[in-house]
């Protein structure tokens, strides 16, 4: 990618993702959770395709693209699904060993007319993708799923990409939302989105439903999973960068004292801490998207990568919204002030694909292997 | 005129790795293991014959272009450079000269204070020191009141310069002076070239808590320095003295201190079997990551400098972000070494003997010296945020 490419990007993503309070505001518990309509229009930008390989009518243009693409949506408080399906659901499919269904799907998943989403983790979450709360039985020629997935985002896929445990090791079978025997709950997150909490009561899976074969399922959700951590701090990034703003612009402004409170240092010093917060979660994404687009990037350097971002950019981005609320006073605890809409996005996309400790978790254990 | 010995070789036609290796072995070969990784500012009469050695090689300004003498060194190599410089545990001498002094006389000096001043530098005949900070000018450097009047061709100084860094081992010495006391406080300076063996100088060494002299007083009696001296037009010595903060905070912002505490903090942790603490893992972890963070900021500011382009004022976040982390790891350093936490100098740690207060000491200076944080703070509330005054 040089470099002219993706400032076009970034100028034709930042013109695109308008902040719409209002928007935001209507989508809150709405289901489905975001706009079909908005998504066939990134569609036509080219940007759910950024990840996928030009052969399956993809732009594969890399991480460098999608960080961009994500951070300006964080910016703007997008609902759209773009790092559960475009990075997360997509590079799982093209990582996988079922040609027919990367033939047929990756297309359609570029020009947006279907969501996809990974179902991977168990009741109890983590980062460890060989732990999975679903398994494949085998009778003769009969193949069935049993068990539970949560924390699946987008809960409105059309499809889900389910992680399972059968003899030969995790499998990933396509199946379509409608299938029989799949109920699915939801559970409300603080921004008013769902996550989906999928149950499989003798659900049929096939060869025809196989996304990845025991031989790459592990390798391809790994993979997947740590690019969609990176993209989900990208657009965590441009969470903190708003609600920085915000409050930068309220501190300009808001008088108390006769002075605008932004004189005061006590309050400007933090305001600077909020801000070297931000700026390295800023370098933190550059460099772990560079790595992760780097040819010689082993599966180790990108986990390690991926942790170091997200770690920073969700414990930044929380300290930034804490701060925030503090400095607004009560106006900014009120719903009907945009700072709330921030904090709460904030905090599930602090939560979601690992927080903070679990990345330096992850990391120091990392540390310890990577050369 | 040629300023410094000749080069070799032509260093950046070199492949990387074999200008790492050259680097290396000459480092590893001649740099004497007892100078290796010292817990303290060595004083110029210890390490004064590895960096002779280096002039002599021409090696002892590895930025500066080839045309003065220096190695001329690429971004990248100039990296390779310091990194096996570090690696070696080398530790930096009064390099002011070839740091500041050069850069300065370099874009603002005129061509006779270049064959004056530079290859003086480049043989380490010459060793500078900085002259700004006074009793009553720190943050607010700018109030300074040592005074310089012409008289004849000569300026005469009289004030009184603090924390000025192993001035003791100094030769020379620059020194903002106000020329204009009648103008705003910013535009009655000069920045003036002193031979700190003229008449009217003394120095005297202030000693720290850490128990070292590093930092000196130094009071300028009558001072005579030639006009020839004056760098940059009279009364602007402040753009030229700013001209060197940027780069000031990149060196400082750089995580090669951190790194070492880390090595440091890791040494202590396996002596006190803490290393699988899932307490302390997590705590070293944070740590870690906030120098990995560092290291990749700092890598976006030193590619701004090796593009050529000015430093915006965005660079006091890596002083901050530098200086901060280095304390938060010396302070664990400390917790973590338990009972020993007080001990003075090398402590005898289960196998191993190390200095537990070191990275302690360093890191408490660091976020004084170049322009204290909270004044960083000021500058980028400022001048970044666009927070009102």
């Amino acid at each position: 990618m040089t470099d002219d490419s993706l400032r076009m990007l970034r100028d034709s993503a930042a013109g695109f993702a308008r902040f719409d309070a209002a928007r935001v505001r209507r989508m809150r518990g709405a289901r489905p959770g975001f706009e079909r309509g908005v998504w066939l229009e990134m569609a036509e930008m080219g940007w759910l395709g950024v990840l996928v390989p030009e052969a399956h009518e993809g732009l594969g243009m890399g991480m460098g693209a999608a960080v961009i693409i994500a951070e300006q949506l964080g910016r703007a408080l997008y609902p759209e699904p773009y790092c559960a399906s475009a990075v997360l659901a997509t590079l799982t499919l093209c990582h996988g060993d079922g040609e027919a269904l990367r033939q047929r799907y990756l297309p359609q998943l570029a020009a947006g007319k279907i969501v996809a989403s990974l179902a991977w983790q168990d009741e109890r979450g983590g980062l460890d993708v060989a732990h999975c709360g679903v398994r494949l039985h085998e009778r003769g020629s009969e193949r069935v799923l049993e068990g539970t997935c949560r924390f699946v985002e987008t809960a409105d896929a059309d499809t889900f990409i389910v992680a399972a445990r059968s003899a030969r090791g995790i499998e990933l079978h396509w199946i379509a939302r409608d299938a029989a025997g799949l109920s699915c709950t939801l559970e409300t997150r603080a921004d008013g989105s769902a996550s989906a909490r999928l149950a499989f009561t003798q659900v049929a899976a096939a060869d025809e439903t196989r996304v990845a074969s025991a031989a790459c399922a592990e390798s391809a959700l790994a993979l997947a999973v740590d690019h969609a951590v990176v993209a989900a701090s990208a657009e965590l990034l441009g969470v903190m960068d708003s609600a920085l703003d915000l409050t930068l612009e309220y501190l300009r402004t808001r008088v108390q004292f006769g002075k605008a409170i932004g004189s005061f240092q006590a309050l400007q010093h933090r305001a600077v801490d909020m801000y070297i917060q931000k700026e390295l979660s800023r370098a933190a994404l550059s460099a772990a998207a560079t790595s992760l687009d780097a040819p010689a990037c082993t599966p180790e350097r990108r986990a390690a990568a991926a942790s170091s971002v997200k770690a920073r950019a969700a414990q930044a981005a929380l300290s930034i919204v804490n701060e925030a609320l503090q400095m607004h006073g009560a106006m900014g605890f009120t719903d009907e002030y945009d700072l709330g809409l921030y904090a709460n996005r904030a905090l599930v996309l602090s939560a979601w694909l690992g927080n903070a400790a679990a990345h330096r978790r992850r990391y120091a254990s990392l540390l310890e292997v990577t050369p | 005129m040629s300023y410094g010995v000749p080069q070799e070789r032509e260093w950046n036609e070199l492949a990387d790795e074999e200008f790492r290796a050259l680097v290396r072995t000459e480092f590893e070969t001649h740099h004497p293991q007892h100078l290796r990784f010292p817990p303290r500012r060595l004083r110029w009469a210890e390490n004064r014959s590895w960096f002779v050695r280096m002039a002599a090689k021409g090696w002892i300004a590895p930025a500066w272009p080839r045309e003065f003498g220096g190695m001329g060194l690429a971004p990248a190599k100039l990296l390779i450079f310091l990194e096996e410089q570090e690696r070696c545990g080398i530790a930096r001498y009064q390099d002011h000269g070839v740091l500041m002094v050069g850069p300065v006389l370099m874009r603002f000096g005129n061509e006779a204070q270049r064959r004056r001043f530079l290859p003086p530098i480049l043989a380490c005949e010459h060793i500078w020191c900085q002259g700004y900070s006074e009793p009553g000018a720190g943050s607010d450097l700018a109030s300074l009141r040592t005074e310089a009047r012409i008289e004849g061709d000569d300026f005469i100084i009289n004030g009184q310069k603090i924390w000025t860094t192993l001035a003791h081992d100094a030769t020379h010495m620059f020194v903002l002076a106000r020329t204009d006391k009648k103008v705003k406080k910013q535009e009655g300076i000069s920045f003036l070239l002193v031979d700190i063996t003229t008449p009217g100088v003394s120095v005297r060494p202030i000693r720290d808590i850490a128990g070292h002299e590093e930092f000196c007083e130094v009071f300028l009696d009558n001072v005579r320095t030639p006009t020839a001296n004056l760098v940059g037009e009279l009364n602007q010595g402040w753009t030229v003295a700013k001209s060197l903060l940027g780069f000031e905070r990149i060196h400082i912002g750089s995580p090669k201190l951190p790194e070492y505490g880390l090595q440091v903090l890791q040494s202590v942790a396996r002596q006190q079997g803490v290393l699988d603490d899932p307490l302390f893992r997590d705590r070293l972890a944070r740590l870690q990551l906030d120098v990995a963070n560092l290291g990749n900021i700092y890598g976006q500011f030193t590619a701004i400098v090796a593009r050529g382009e000015a430093l915006g004022p965005e660079v006091s976040l890596l002083k901050i972000w530098a200086t901060e982390t280095f304390q938060r790891i010396a302070e664990l350093i400390i917790e973590t070494a338990g009972d020993c936490g007080g001990h003075a100098g090398e402590v005898r740690l289960g196998e191993a003997s190390i200095e537990i207060l070191a990275a302690f000491y360093k890191a408490r200076t660091s976020s004084v010296y170049g322009g204290s944080n909270e004044i960083q703070r000021n500058i980028l509330a400022r001048q970044v945020l666009n927070l009102p005054g």
